[in-house]
């Protein structure tokens, strides 16, 4: 592509699509910063929210939040194999890390059944509206790297060309996988 | 489009109409589809003008074709005259349309980094421009709470009677905001990773620097307002709480979220109007722009400030009274670097050599009627001030004279500059002169008498002002307001005309008509399918060498090696 | 490709990851102390996202753009956070039941 032999001023080991993630990250962060710092004002102004955050399950969360740290693990192997061009790890890290986002959405997705039978639902009050809405927006990202890592996989099946892409892939699965180590807490935990 | 295929031959000849025209990934072509989309919602923005100017000077009387306007029809004509002008019209013609054209060929590049996601960004919005439209035509009509969208009433359904019409306004912004943010990585990205050799940062033109800074302000603004605006969406469909008092939200939380991302939002609608002046008023004055690097700072700090003066549009909000100073102070300290950038305007003009050509002319409308805008934020800016005028029409003059200047004095510099360059032919000079001094005219006959009707207590938004006894001795400023608007509307006709004139007989374009030293002067008009030829440009100095002492000539291309003055020709 | 820099060990930052979640865990499920208890949570969190943005999105090998791309968001979600404050946390009105 010619627009692409003229590169230069990016800094050394900087590619042009890893800039535009950041860019893209650097967005991304301001969207789920301003959810979070208003539903931290909202929580640290009013009384009475740790009653409603009682009904959440920890356990499920914890496992979704070792889940979603072993899920990066993954895909960082995934781009240790594919610089040593290695296709066959690179298959099964990617794929891992395929299932574990696949298994963060059905446990969330028990979550959310278990939790809208006892009647809990984002009409309910000021804090599940802040629950369904934060972990309902994370869990979109989620499915969006879910479908990333696989485009990416199927393409890793039959050359080597992009393979560059699993670390962009990867980042943005580690920034969905950060939001949610900071929603844990705030919403679990507190 | 169909301009562009009466003028200049198709990029790929063998590519045929759909990939040429449609689904490019040509930033040239993008830019002009974004150019085309800009300009219909200019006319949809331009109509409800009109009928809200209308419905302000004779009350309750019948409109032609569309008959009586009630309260209900005139929140909805506030709301969505708003929202486009912003969103459709300002951003897609100075942000999408010049930013994608320009860009690539004022660093030397032969296309945007990344030309597919370009072509998303379009496409993208497109379909937010079809969402938009479409909220017109649902039961219940278009969106009705104001371009700011504030809640209780936004938020119930029940309050506005308008159901699908604001579900899809939010969605329709979504989408612009998505079409924008792809926007602005490619753009920022570009420019970083695509200058040609010896086009360091410190050689950019500055409406390269504008359109990055705006892009950056847009990127890092907007987050909190998408975040604010799912949470009104499930307010409205799912009763989430968000907004609602009674049920443990606030609908203060929503002013905030939203004038976080909209002061910044005002400048990126101001700074690629400033970048098209910046670059105008040296091309006309043969001078060098004034404080060149200190523009660049000036631009850079009141970006930065943008992000925290925004609670000047809150200041009868209730919001707490504590906030108020900061928040004036902030504001008062943001006007500097604006000043910074007139005065350096005004110096770049001061003993050049000028030539009153139409975009110089537009140029010079920018720099006044935008002092007048800039002098009345001050007061509006100061809290004790605020108090009384805030909701006014004073506001509504004020940010038109900003505003205004910026999408249509700049952006006509803009296009009258550029149009050459975009679509190989001149544009005529008695229609461009025309178009200029009517437009001065009834934009000052429109705007100028609502100063008045603010101070005297004029609310905005409210559908018929006779209501209030005081007004009706004043009503003649708005007949008059009115009269300004169906004039500035009809003074367009002089553009239209010009421009379908241009490209049926117009003269052709040279390659650098206005004997400028920018990179896009060097292409051809139009330039081709990835824009240089086979060898890209060299660059060797910066972008403002006009009327250099001993110099062979009173410009210097960036390009040009050395002994000569310009690269064309000397390349193929 | 970034290839040319170093690669942190990150099989130890994972289990450094893992062992950062046990302790949270446990400060949460620890009776008393509340404010410790909060305290200990969350600097466990801040900790485990450094260590994957340092580490795993290989932050500390990036250049200052990267570094700036970053961190202003950060900053202006601290002043957007901050300015919230007077109206939601120091309100003088009662707020109605969550």
């Amino acid at each position: 592509m010619s627009t692409r032999a003229d590169v230069q001023g990016l800094p050394a080991g900087l590619t042009g699509p890893k800039l535009a993630v950041w860019w893209f990250l650097a967005s991304e962060i301001m969207v789920f910063g301003g959810l979070i710092a208003s539903y931290l004002v909202f929580r640290l102004g009013g009384p009475g929210w740790a009653e409603a955050s009682q009904h959440l399950s920890v356990t499920f969360a914890a496992v979704n939040t070792l889940v979603l740290l072993t899920s990066s693990y993954t895909v960082v192997r995934a781009f240790v194999a594919a610089e040593r061009g290695d296709i066959g790890g690179l298959r099964i890290n990617l794929g891992l890390t395929v299932l574990g986002g696949l298994l963060f959405l059905g446990i969330k997705a028990l979550e959310y059944t278990t939790e809208i039978r006892a009647g809990f639902t984002p009409g309910s009050g000021i804090f599940w509206s802040f629950y369904y809405t934060m972990t309902g927006l994370h869990g979109l990202h989620v499915l969006g790297g879910v479908v990333l890592n696989v485009v990416v996989l199927v393409a890793a099946r039959s050359s080597l060309e992009h393979v560059h892409r699993v670390e962009l892939a990867g980042l943005y699965w580690h920034f969905v996988d950060v939001v949610w180590i900071f929603l844990f807490p705030l919403l679990y935990l507190s | 489009m169909i301009t562009a295929s009466l003028v200049h031959a198709p990029s790929h000849a063998d590519t045929g109409f759909w990939s040429t025209y449609v689904f490019s990934t040509d930033h040239k072509t993008i830019g002009k589809q974004y150019l085309g989309l800009g300009v219909l919602w200019t006319v949809v923005g331009g109509l409800l003008a009109g009928g809200m100017r209308w419905q302000l000077a004779w009350p309750d009387t019948a409109l032609p074709v569309v008959g009586e306007i009630g309260p209900e029809v005139f929140n909805m004509m506030v709301t969505m005259h708003g929202t486009i002008m912003v969103f459709f019209v300002a951003m897609p013609i100075l942000l999408g349309a010049f930013g994608n054209f320009l860009i690539p060929l004022m660093i030397g590049a032969r296309d945007m980094i990344f030309p597919r996601l370009n072509m998303l960004s379009v496409w993208t919005f497109t379909v937010a421009s079809v969402v938009m439209l479409s909220s017109f035509f649902v039961p219940g009509g278009a969106a009705s709470a104001g371009w700011t969208g504030y809640p209780p009433l936004s938020a119930r359904p029940e309050y506005t009677g308008v159901h699908w019409g604001l579900n899809l306004w939010i969605l329709g912004l979504a989408l612009e905001f998505a079409s924008f943010l792809m926007g602005g990585v490619n753009y920022l990205t570009t420019a970083i990773a695509l200058r040609a050799p010896g086009m360091t940062f410190f050689r950019m033109p500055l409406v390269v620097w504008q359109q990055l800074v705006a892009s950056t302000l847009f990127l890092l603004s907007v987050g909190p307002l998408i975040a604010g605006a799912v949470m009104l969406l499930l307010d409205r469909t799912l009763g989430t709480a968000f907004y609602a008092s009674d049920l443990g939200g606030d609908p203060l939380l929503w002013q905030h979220l939203f004038w976080f991302f909209g002061h910044p939002e005002v400048y990126v609608v101001l700074l690629p109007a400033l970048g098209f002046v910046l670059e105008v008023l040296p091309v006309f004055s043969r001078k060098p722009i004034f404080g060149y690097r200190w523009i660049i700072w000036a631009t850079l700090v009141a970006g930065a400030l943008s992000f925290i003066v925004w609670a000047h549009h809150m200041f009868i909000s209730g919001m707490d009274p504590r906030l108020a100073m900061p928040f004036s102070v902030t504001t008062i300290l943001i006007s500097v670097p604006f000043a910074y950038i007139v005065f350096a305007m005004i110096a770049t003009l001061w003993r050049g050599s000028i030539s009153f050509d139409v975009p110089m002319l537009w140029a010079l409308g920018f720099l006044t009627m935008f002092i007048v805008g800039g002098l009345t934020g001050i007061f509006n800016g100061s809290a004790p001030a605020d108090i009384y005028i805030n909701n006014t029409y004073f506001v509504v003059a004020h940010f038109h004279y900003t505003l205004f200047s910026a999408v249509v004095f700049g952006g006509f510099a803009g296009l009258y500059f550029w149009f050459p360059k975009m679509f190989g032919r001149m544009l005529g000079r008695p229609l461009g002169h025309l178009h200029f001094w009517l437009t001065l005219v009834f934009f000052n006959v429109t705007f100028f008498p609502q100063h008045h009707l603010g101070l005297a207590g004029m609310v905005r938004r409210v559908a018929n002002p006779l209501q209030y006894d005081a007004l009706v001795p004043l009503q003649w400023l708005n007949v008059l307001s009115t009269w300004g608007a169906f004039g500035l509307l009809a003074a367009q006709a002089a553009l239209v005309a010009n421009v379908v004139w241009s490209v049926r007989a117009g003269a052709r374009a040279p390659g650098n008509p206005w004997d400028a030293n920018t990179l896009e002067w060097s292409a051809a008009s139009p330039p081709p399918h990835l824009n240089w030829g086979p060898s890209a440009p060299m660059v060797y100095r910066g972008p403002y060498d006009y009327s250099v002492p001993g110099a062979r000539a009173d410009w210097h291309s960036q390009d040009a090696g050395p002994g000569r003055t310009s690269a064309l020709g000397a390349r193929s | 490709m970034t290839v040319g820099h170093a690669h942190p060990n990150y099989t130890a930052v994972f289990v450094w990851l893992l062992a950062l979640l046990g302790v949270g865990l446990a400060a949460s499920l620890v009776p008393g102390g509340r404010g410790v208890a909060l305290v200990v949570i969350f600097a466990t969190a801040v900790v485990k996202a450094l260590l994957v943005v340092l580490n795993f999105m290989h932050l500390r090998f990036e250049s200052g753009v990267i570094y700036a791309i970053a961190l202003i968001p950060l900053v202006f979600v601290a002043i957007l956070a901050v300015a919230l404050f007077p109206d939601f946390v120091w309100h003088a009105a009662p707020r109605g039941a969550p």
